[in-house]
């Protein structure tokens, strides 16, 4: 991996104020995804708003891409464009009157020509699955809407890191959980992604890496399980150990291993309750389990309803804005919208058919999970590509 | 939702919202401008009524709220054009009164006739500018300014200014809110101390939105630019042809008026 930003020896004090942050060393390599999770005042905003220069450390050094970061207009323009940064309110971010003139301040202020803005600004909504509200004003619209547009229009920059402030914090479950499945995504497109949050279950199964902060310092930083595991740590950040994990422990407490991997998902708890009992658990009338994926830009709402008819699928999961507004437009109500190829394996497991509805690149993604998943577990659960020649079709 | 008996709201909602908005410009602005020009009252009558109709069956908006939204000139015309029938002076009154030795009050033909067109010009205009903020959002208007070449500095901040109108809005409704539970505005007295109190902050909050938003402008690589958006559904004929078959009538049927009269 190649280290993006560096951070080294950084400070930053507000005036009159103890110092914020101090002496933060930190590597970010390019396509991560780091969740930086402390308390509230632990200063995790302010490290993330010296990431785009909007705050100058009082000491240290950052460099982006090899370079030491520099403070003059024309330098922090390239930086910012570079380094998308979404605040934690959006109706702090969202500055003009309509969804398509918000979108665009960012290209317009870089100076694009007419037509490329067009350009960028119809793929950043079609990005974060907001076409047709391009005349809607700000105002009009709900909370999770809101945080799409002020990402979008961070993403019509084009940026290389994405930054979000407290993304999920003013947002209901179901609005979570599809923002954190759009910055799945577009991580899969080669973001890297810095999210900040204090939402432990939120931050343990989406990072790569989790940076744990208390009193400006940083504490601990590596893997989710890893971060997480020091108990004293995690108390005194004033955070709380992740139900996954704490639930681990205590099965490890009981004698019962973990396989070596601590668990970040269901699917991992059950794995090892799985191994204690030396065998597959699932109900006996449940059928044998399956997961089919689709894509939906080979489909038509009649045959995916009538593919699911036929195939009797207990559950279907919908994953990326793409999928989502097709099943929407096809009176589909998905029954799994986030983490959906570990959910979909575990149903399977479990004897259900699943079908997982998703966009061109995913399909194939989703079958080497699958596939990557049988081979570790000794599992052989079947996953195949619905074909565009469906039952129906003749 | 805070916003629900704003005009701006049921504009963003109407019916006509695809509608170019030069044609529904020219429909108001051509219906205000010769209702003024109308010699008998017939014609803004009818011109109103077609309007409101307009407005409620075509442009699917809310018959109470727009009857509401009517009610308010409704009040100013009757008591203007009340005071024009009675005092201004006619040949033949039909009725009169001396109610005072300086102030006799009548009513005359002439002086009916003036009244009533006076009246339906009020009722016609207005209706006439219902419809443009009924049916064309701020957010169209916006770039009608723009191709209009009117200065960027002007649009930029009407810009600003409305985005923020919602924001202070929301929050001095939800500050008002947190008073009222807390008996904010129980006696005179304690009104006065919530209104300061409310203004106090909203003052407090806008100083504060003022900070962020530059900093949300520098964070997306502001430098001086506030984009616009020209590009409208285009114009129909299918809509324009009523629109000219409209205001052609009212011109005939006004020069008509005025020859029969002449």
């Amino acid at each position: 991996m190649k280290p993006l930003i560096q951070l080294s020896n950084l400070s930053y004090a507000y005036p009159y104020a103890p110092p914020a942050i101090q002496n933060i060393n930190q590597t970010i390599n390019a396509g991560e995804k780091i969740a930086i999770v402390g308390s509230n005042g632990a200063g995790k905003s302010t490290l993330l708003l010296t990431l785009n220069g909007m705050l100058r450390p009082v000491d240290g050094r950052i460099t982006f891409q090899g370079k030491p970061v520099l403070y003059d207009k024309k330098s922090l323009r390239t930086l910012r464009q570079k380094v998308g940064f979404v605040f934690q309110d959006p109706d702090v971010q969202i500055i003009a009157p309509t969804v398509w003139q918000d979108v665009a301040f960012g290209p317009v202020n870089l100076d694009y020509p007419e037509e490329k803005i067009k350009e960028v600004v119809q793929e950043a909504l079609h990005k974060v699955g907001l076409e047709g509200f391009e005349r809607r004003p700000p105002y009009h619209l709900s909370g999770g809407e809101k945080k799409r547009v002020a990402i979008a229009g961070v993403l019509a920059m084009d940026p290389d890191v994405l930054i979000l402030d407290e993304p999920t914090s003013m947002l209901d479950p179901a609005g979570s959980e599809d923002i954190m499945d759009l910055l799945d995504e577009l991580n899969q497109h080669g973001k890297t992604i810095i999210i900040s949050t204090h939402d432990v279950e939120l931050a343990y199964p989406w990072a790569d890496r989790v940076i744990l902060m208390e009193n400006g310092r940083i504490t601990a930083s590596g893997t989710p399980e890893k971060a997480f595991s020091d108990r004293e740590l995690v108390k005194r950040a004033r955070l709380k150990t992740p139900i996954l994990l704490e639930l681990c422990q205590e099965l490890a407490a009981r004698g019962i291993k973990n396989g070596g991997k601590l668990p970040t998902t269901v699917l991992d708890i059950i794995r090892i309750i799985e191994n204690e009992h030396h065998g597959n658990i699932r109900l006996f009338e449940n059928g044998y389990g399956s997961i089919h994926v689709a894509d939906v830009d080979l489909l038509s709402g009649k045959k995916a309803v009538a593919f699911m008819n036929d195939m009797r699928c207990d559950t279907v999961g919908v994953m990326g804005s793409r999928a989502k507004i097709c099943s929407r437009q096809w009176g589909i109500t998905p029954d799994i919208s986030y983490a959906v190829i570990d959910k979909c394996i575990l149903q399977a497991m479990n004897g259900k058919t699943c079908a997982i509805f998703t966009s061109k690149g995913m399909v194939s993604r989703v079958i080497e999970r699958v596939n990557e998943f049988n081979a570790i577990n000794n599992r052989s659960i079947p996953v195949q590509e619905i074909s565009v020649q469906t039952p129906d079709d003749q | 939702m805070f916003a629900h008996d704003f005009l701006e709201e049921a504009a963003q909602n109407n019916a006509l919202l695809q509608i170019h908005p030069h044609t529904k410009l020219f429909l108001g602005l051509g219906t205000i401008f010769l209702v003024l020009f109308a010699p008998h009252f017939l014609i803004p009558f009818i011109a109103s009524l077609v309007l409101s109709i307009t407005i409620v069956f075509i442009a699917k908006i809310n018959l109470k709220f727009y009857l509401s939204l009517l009610s308010i000139p409704l009040g100013f015309a009757t008591l203007s054009v009340l005071v024009v029938i009675l005092l201004s002076k006619g040949q033949e009154p039909i009725w009169s009164w001396q109610v005072l030795s300086w102030l006799p009050l009548s009513i005359s033909q002439e002086s009916l006739n003036r009244g009533l067109l006076i009246f339906f010009r009020i009722m016609g205009g207005m209706s006439a500018l219902f419809f443009i903020s009924l049916t064309t959002p701020m957010t169209d208007l916006f770039g009608v300014m723009k191709q209009l070449k009117v200065p960027d500095l002007f649009i930029d901040l009407s810009m600003i200014i409305y985005r923020f109108i919602f924001i202070f809005i929301k929050k001095a409704h939800d500050i008002y809110l947190a008073q009222q539970m807390r008996m904010g505005y129980s006696k005179p007295k304690e009104a006065v101390k919530s209104y300061s109190m409310l203004f106090g902050s909203i003052f407090i909050t806008s100083w504060d939105a003022g900070e962020q938003f530059i900093n949300a402008m520098e964070c997306r690589c502001y430098n001086g630019k506030y984009p616009k958006n020209v590009s409208y559904n285009p114009v129909e004929w299918r809509s324009l042809t009523p629109v000219i078959l409209f205001l052609i009538s009212i011109i005939i049927s006004s020069m008509l008026a005025s020859g029969y009269q002449g």
